[in-house]
């Protein structure tokens, strides 16, 4: 029985250090049912440290990390239960097809009889791998291997989805699917914690982000949320229904607004505040008769969050 | 008409019948094939369309046929006359010993190393399966192989029996030598393979294994041999089937030890991995002091007694010196894990504690065991001397088992205290910490044997001196060699066991600090999941007239 009001994944000071390289240095967020998270960081940031970590495949040097309230140091038994894990690569056999690999993980997870064969038709079905249920599965491209391993992780119907890069080398077409399939397991209740280089994807499927740069946390919660705390001045568009001359007067006397463009009947500038002071400001305009056909404030794109919050080091 | 239709009638049931019986026999074959283990059934499926395993099994069964038609071809006539099935016997064995002793264990060890290079161990390892599951699994697919391969050879190992010449029971006896030796060393490889998770150590664990079974492969040639011509005579004799029973007795405590031993290697780090493995070793020492206590029935001549005795506990004290450098070297710290488990009550602490995981309790618990075998030793040597010691060698005898105990209390002490001064200063692992003991009893053995070549002349190099009083093996041998005044025995008897009990003394600190740890109770959370998963039973009415709902 999951209790929605714990979070299903928990990281508290999570440290990892090997030897003097600090992969995983005092990290801390919370992840809830239904939520996807996405975990942002260049590469040897520590986001596939702590995702193993949480995987119970390797132990924290400090902190621990809570999966439905249990700790994956002291129980990893019961945290594995509720877990699915997707490692970016592969892990194959040889001699095996698309059915009989589904079928070994899910009696490795305990799955019996008829439950057994009900959830290796549904991972199919949900993966579309039920065409290829007797292909080798070394026969198979990148995109249905890594379909297949998607299925793996969800055989045993886990309440928290792990996926490291689940996304790369796979093309558009595939990426769009995979991302409809995460959304999709969001939907039945999975909070699923997601790694990705593509930030675009990132960005349309999750609910909320974390940055992680050197093995430190440097920002959580959503691209917003981020955008907000780490710059405060929004680009601000605005169209006039006739001259633009009335607005720039009016805007001329305020000091939250700095670098006016005028192209004709269109005026962009900056604006020193969040999306309340962008109402307030709207409504002033219109209150001091300025006719507004217009007005759009511009949305930080994920790509600009990560390289504003991580300080353009991306290696 | 009214019998044909009884006759369709019955017909009709009888076929019902036997379809339920066969839907049953379907139906119970399928539930278990759903518990067997998933590596086992995996590795089948994979086995049966892998090319090296029908390759094996096609050149055995060739090879078995091309045997039989040319040694029948080459006796001709003779086959009815002459008895010629030993010989036969012989070359099915060495064809079977291929894949038995070669083949199985070494795809044993490949199937684990497999699965580290391919990465799929990560992912069995996050299944449910336990750590002992695992390496069953892996076993179970090594039986498998073992039963299809046998089942190739046993028409040729019965068409030999035919050929007369050589007797059921050596037949049985050395298909079970097979099957068991096979059996172990696919368990050994397993091992091996669960110590060597890098590809560079995969390697020379991989040339060691080849090198092993090839040894163990040729030497099984002449084993056989030797069985066939002459097993048969040892039958009636007593003494082979008492040997018989003490081999197994060892090779199935051995073969659970490596089994535990293997499972504990690739469980998670939090998991108590010591205390099942101790439970084991009291398990094979209660049957080596069974072995040990009928000695004097099956061999009470006082002449031959003694050394008896004396080999005995000469095995247990390298038993328990083994054993112990790789317990002192345990971490002294309990995760939060196994404190959830620690015995509570009075007695479980007193009695069970020594089986915690931990350098201080794993030091007490190997002398403990060894204590009990020498004073098993004693008591007999006492029984053989009628309490006086003075049978022929039962002095020596008694000076061996005083002076060896004291010998392993004092290196596995000072061993064990070693390690743990390095571990204020840096990170010693287990591996690292048999490396510490073994370093230290060269030291001890090596630098007083510098020293006397140096010092003296090697016409006198038999010499005993107190010098050699940190070498164990050289005043043992020559205690057992020369006598006790050779040593300075009564120098030695003295010495020795003070220094042992000053050792243990200063280890008994931190056998305290590792008693005070208590049991913890289970967080909150694992005690839901406990009650979700084993719900206590909802009792019953108290007495008849009492409904379930008014309970």
């Amino acid at each position: 029985m999951i209790d929605t009001r714990r979070p299903l994944i928990e990281l508290k000071r999570l440290h990892r250090f090997f030897g003097e390289t600090r992969a995983v240095d005092d990290i801390s967020f919370e992840v809830y049912a239904g939520e996807v998270f996405g975990y942002i960081g260049p590469n040897g940031a520590g986001k596939t440290t702590s995702m193993r970590i949480l995987a119970t495949l390797d132990e924290p040097t400090y902190g621990d990390a809570f999966v439905d309230g249990f700790s994956v140091v002291d129980d990893p038994d019961r945290v594995r239960r509720r877990l699915g894990f997707m490692p970016d690569y592969f892990g194959t056999y040889e001699n095996v097809n698309v059915e009989e690999y589904l079928d070994f993980f899910a009696r490795s997870y305990g799955l019996r009889g008829n439950e057994r064969l009900r959830s290796i038709d549904y991972v199919m079905d949900f993966t579309g791998l039920d065409v290829l249920a007797s292909k080798p599965v070394n026969g198979l491209s990148k995109g249905m291997k890594q379909r297949l391993c998607l299925g793996r992780t969800m055989v045993h119907d886990p309440a928290v989805l792990i996926l490291d890069e689940p996304a790369s080398g796979l093309d558009p077409r595939a990426r769009i699917e995979l991302r409809e399939m995460i959304s999709k397991l969001a939907q039945t209740g999975k909070a699923v914690l997601i790694s990705s280089h593509i930030l675009t994807e990132l960005a349309e499927v999750c609910d909320k982000i974390a940055i992680i740069e050197t093995g430190r946390l440097l920002a959580v919660g959503t691209v917003d949320e981020i955008s907000a705390r780490s710059e405060a001045v929004s680009r601000v568009r605005l169209r006039t229904l006739g001259a633009s001359q009335p607005l720039l007067d009016w805007l001329a006397a305020r000091s939250d607004v700095t670098d006016i463009i005028v192209d004709g009947s269109l005026v962009t500038l900056n604006h020193d505040g969040g999306p309340q002071q962008q109402a307030e400001l709207l409504k002033q305009i219109v209150e001091a008769g300025i006719e507004i056909v217009e007005f759009a404030s511009k949305t930080k794109s994920l790509e600009d969050v990560f390289l504003h919050v991580t300080e353009g080091r991306v290696q | 008409m009214t019998s044909a239709l009884d006759t369709s009638a019955s017909q009709t049931d009888s076929q019902g019948l036997a379809a339920g019986v066969w839907q049953r026999i379907q139906d119970w074959l399928l539930s278990l094939v759903d518990r067997t283990n998933p590596i086992l059934v995996k590795e089948t499926r994979q086995a049966l369309k892998s090319r090296q395993f029908v390759l094996t099994f096609l050149v055995t069964l060739l090879a078995c046929w091309i045997a039989s038609f040319a040694v029948v071809g080459i006796a001709g006539m003779d086959v009815f006359y002459v008895a010629s099935g030993d010989r036969m016997l012989f070359v099915y064995f060495a064809i079977l010993a291929f894949p038995l002793l070669l083949i199985v264990p070494y795809s044993a060890f490949r199937s684990l190393a497999t699965e580290q290079e391919e990465n799929t161990f990560d992912l069995l390892s996050i299944t449910s399966l336990t750590s002992r599951q695992i390496v069953s699994g892996k076993l179970g697919s090594a039986v498998v192989q073992i039963l299809v391969y046998l089942s190739a050879v046993s028409p040729c190992v019965a068409f030999s029996f035919l050929l007369r010449g050589v007797e059921v029971l050596t037949i049985v006896l050395l298909l079970s030598f097979y099957v068991l030796t096979s059996l172990g060393l696919s368990m050994l490889a397993l091992m091996a393979g669960t110590l060597a998770r890098v590809r560079y150590t995969q390697a020379l664990m991989s040339v060691l294994l080849v090198i092993g079974l090839a040894i163990v492969f040729f030497a099984s040639f002449p084993v056989t041999e030797e069985f066939i011509r002459d097993g048969y005579t040892s039958f009636r004799d007593s003494d082979f089937w008492i040997g018989c029973a003490a081999t197994m007795t060892f090779y199935v405590t051995t073969f659970l030890l490596v089994h535990a031993a293997t499972s504990a290697q690739i469980a998670f780090p939090s998991e108590n991995r010591s205390t099942p493995l101790r439970r084991l070793m009291v398990l094979q020492q209660a049957c080596f002091l069974g072995w040990v206590a009928v000695i004097p029935i099956l061999e009470p001549s006082p002449q031959v007694l003694p050394i008896v005795v004396t080999i005995a506990v000469i095995m247990g004290g390298l038993y328990w010196y083994t054993i112990g450098t790789i317990l002192t070297s345990e971490w002294p710290h309990l995760s939060r894990r196994v404190q959830r488990s620690l015995p509570q009550s009075t007695a479980g602490r007193v009695l069970l504690t020594w089986f915690n995981p931990g350098p201080g309790t794993g030091f007490m618990f190997a002398i403990a065991n060894l204590t009990m075998i020498g004073s098993l030793g004693l008591a007999i040597l006492a029984w053989v001397g009628a309490g006086t010691f003075k049978g022929a060698g039962v002095e020596q005898a008694v000076y061996l088992i005083v002076l060896g105990w004291s010998y392993v209390v004092i290196f596995l002490g000072v061993g064990r205290i070693l390690i743990a001064l390095m571990r204020r200063v840096l990170f010693v692992s287990m591996a690292a910490g048999f490396l510490l003991h073994a370093i230290l009893l060269l030291l001890c053995c090596g630098v007083p044997q510098i020293i006397f070549l140096m010092t003296s002349s090697f016409s006198a190099g038999s010499e005993y001196s107190l010098l050699q009083i940190t070498n164990p093996v050289w005043t043992l041998f020559r205690l057992m060699e020369s006598g006790v005044f050779s040593v300075d025995g009564h120098i030695l008897i003295i010495v020795l066991p003070a220094a042992a009990l000053v050792v243990m003394l200063i280890n008994l600190r931190s056998v305290a600090a590792e008693l005070q740890y208590q049991r913890r109770s289970l967080p909150v959370r694992v005690a839901e999941d406990e009650a979700e998963l084993h719900p206590l039973p909802i009792p019953g009415p108290a007495n008849p007239w009492e409904s379930p709902e008014e309970k």
